[in-house]
């Protein structure tokens, strides 16, 4: 793993949101990250549902600003990607376990290969759209302790 | 009437292909030709069709199971399509059980044809792939295995010469078994999986299963009608579980746990089986490290044991614990709606494996991994236990 890992930030990306998720992206207009929380449950989930995945109902979820600070839970290097990203392999991928209790795939940036380690400390990164929304991405938090 | 008051009574399949060279309907109009002539069914008396919803070409039609009555001159009371993924194929055999017993219908075809590399009509993306993870470029089951294989290995560790000894049993089983994907007949050692290239670091190129085309099919019916037939080498389904969606009420779970903890104690239960007398054992394999997730899932052995097991278990047709005799998906190819596993788990039970028949066919565990959720492992599980009439 001593490849240098891509960005991948040159990828074109055209996402398609369904409804019950926009509150999600309306919020990373202003690089802001808010996840589902289930009042009855006093949980967080992700990714977004159309109803607290705790107790079905859909009047439980209300949308919480958090820190999207987290650690690494897992990451895999991609070496073969879909036809978009090929070219630009490898890159990593983390699902990172925020500190409010959910975990969150997204693409890494701004870490060696050699660097990125389970149990690392990650905060978002925001990538900017076309449409104005930003992509949340991962890069290492340095100021963690 | 229970599940074990049914019996399958035929199986067919056709060699796997790299790409068909012929229309999915061909391949299925062939498994339907042949169950004819090995169980003496007229035609007509087939008065039951379920499908498995997995299918790359079926994918676009919401009509799949009727039309495909239709091209095959079949008139049914029963025609259903399964949507549990990879489940799907032990799950048509409980669900054609079921359907017997409920009187719907009497002979059942559990037809699993697909031609997926040849036509691929499917999409996959109505689900949290849109948003979620294909913006990160996170390529389906490889991606998903990667972070799963790493999550593994950071709780108990992964043994790679233990995988790759996975690779080469199954891989074994494939040159003795001429249905396999000719491709895959190649021989393999531990070196040749441990150089294999990095697809999702972990996951290797030999970790992976390789789409294929093919089709497979069953017949199912009651006992009483298969010995008024006169078919008495037959296999009898004696438990049938599935979990879909484990824990899909929490959000941090456990990766390393699946719902084959639960689909399994209970076919198990229902089969007076325990793990410690599964005689043979045909679990889904589209990555290596779901097998070992398996091991520990059914309890042959203690959670973090898997590799251990695996490097200690002779899991060769001649051995201690036979697995995927016929090669698995990842050596013989994953054609005919991943049915491969179960078709040769009954191909055993009725002793007709030839050279890699094993000895004790008093029974067989086969299981079922279905869909890809979100950063965990997958979306069902089943299991389903064999054994021979009696």
């Amino acid at each position: 793993m001593t490849a240098t890992l891509s960005d991948t930030l040159n990828v074109k990306r055209d996402i398609k949101h369904y409804d019950f998720g926009m509150p999600f992206w309306q919020a990373t207009r202003q690089k802001k990250l808010v996840i589902q929380y289930c009042k009855s449950a006093k949980k967080y989930q992700h990714f977004p549902r159309p109803v607290s995945i705790f107790t079905g109902r859909r009047s439980d979820i209300e949308w919480r600003e958090v820190s999207g600070k987290g650690t690494v839970f897992s990451f895999t290097i991609v070496h073969r990607g879909p036809p978009a990203f090929q070219g630009t392999e490898p890159y990593a991928i983390a699902s990172v376990t925020l500190d409010v209790g959910v975990n969150l795939i997204a693409g890494v940036v701004n870490c060696p290969a050699e660097e990125l380690k389970i149990g690392m400390k990650m905060k978002p990164y925001w990538h900017p759209l076309d449409n104005g929304e930003h992509l949340l991405m991962w890069q290492p938090d340095g100021d963690a302790t | 009437m229970s599940l074990r008051d049914n019996a399958i009574v035929a199986y067919a399949e056709t060699k796997v292909m790299k790409k068909s060279d012929r229309d999915v309907w061909v391949l299925a109009g062939e498994i339907l030709e042949t169950l004819i002539d090995k169980t003496g069914f007229d035609k007509a008396e087939i008065d039951g069709l379920v499908m498995s919803g997995l299918t790359g070409t079926g994918g676009a039609s919401m009509f799949w199971a009727q039309s495909t009555c239709d091209m095959l001159g079949l008139e049914v009371g029963f025609c259903e399509q399964v949507h549990t993924g990879g489940c799907s194929a032990v799950g048509a055999v409980a669900r054609a059980a079921a359907a017997i017993d409920a009187g719907m219908c009497e002979v059942a075809l559990c037809l699993y044809a697909d031609t997926h590399v040849r036509e691929h009509n499917g999409r996959n993306d109505r689900n949290y792939r849109r948003d979620w993870t294909d913006p990160y470029g996170l390529m389906g089951p490889p991606g998903a295995f990667g972070l799963l294989q790493r999550a593994y290995d950071a709780k108990y560790g992964v043994d790679l010469r233990a995988l790759g000894k996975l690779a080469v049993t199954q891989r074994n089983h494939a040159l003795l078994n001429e249905n396999a994907c000719e491709e895959l007949r190649v021989p393999l050692s531990i070196e040749d999986y441990l150089n294999s290239r990095m697809i999702a670091d972990p996951i290797r190129l030999l970790d992976c299963v390789m789409l294929a085309d093919g089709a497979a099919g069953l017949i199912v019916t009651s006992r009483k009608r298969a010995k008024e037939k006169g078919l008495h080498n037959c296999v009898i389904p004696i438990g049938y579980a599935e979990r879909t969606n484990f824990l899909g009420g929490d959000n941090l779970v456990d990766v390393t746990r699946s719902g084959h903890e639960i689909a399994g104690k209970k076919a198990l239960a229902a089969a007076k089986l325990d793990i410690k007398n599964i005689r043979s054992f045909h679990p889904y394999d589209d990555f290596l490290i779901a097998l070992v997730i398996q091991f520990e899932a059914f309890g042959f052995c203690q959670p973090g044991r898997g590799m251990a097991f695996a490097r200690d278990t002779d899991l060769s047709y001649k051995g201690t614990l036979p697995m995927n005799t016929g090669g698995g998906q990842i050596s013989a190819g994953q054609a005919a709606c991943s049915s491969h596993n179960l078709i040769e788990a009954v191909r055993q039970i009725m002793g007709e494996a030839g050279e890699r028949q094993v000895k004790d066919t008093s029974n067989a565990l086969v299981t079922g991994i279905g869909w890809i959720n979100y950063g965990r492992n997958w979306g069902s599980s089943a299991a389903l236990a064999l054994i021979p009439n009696q």
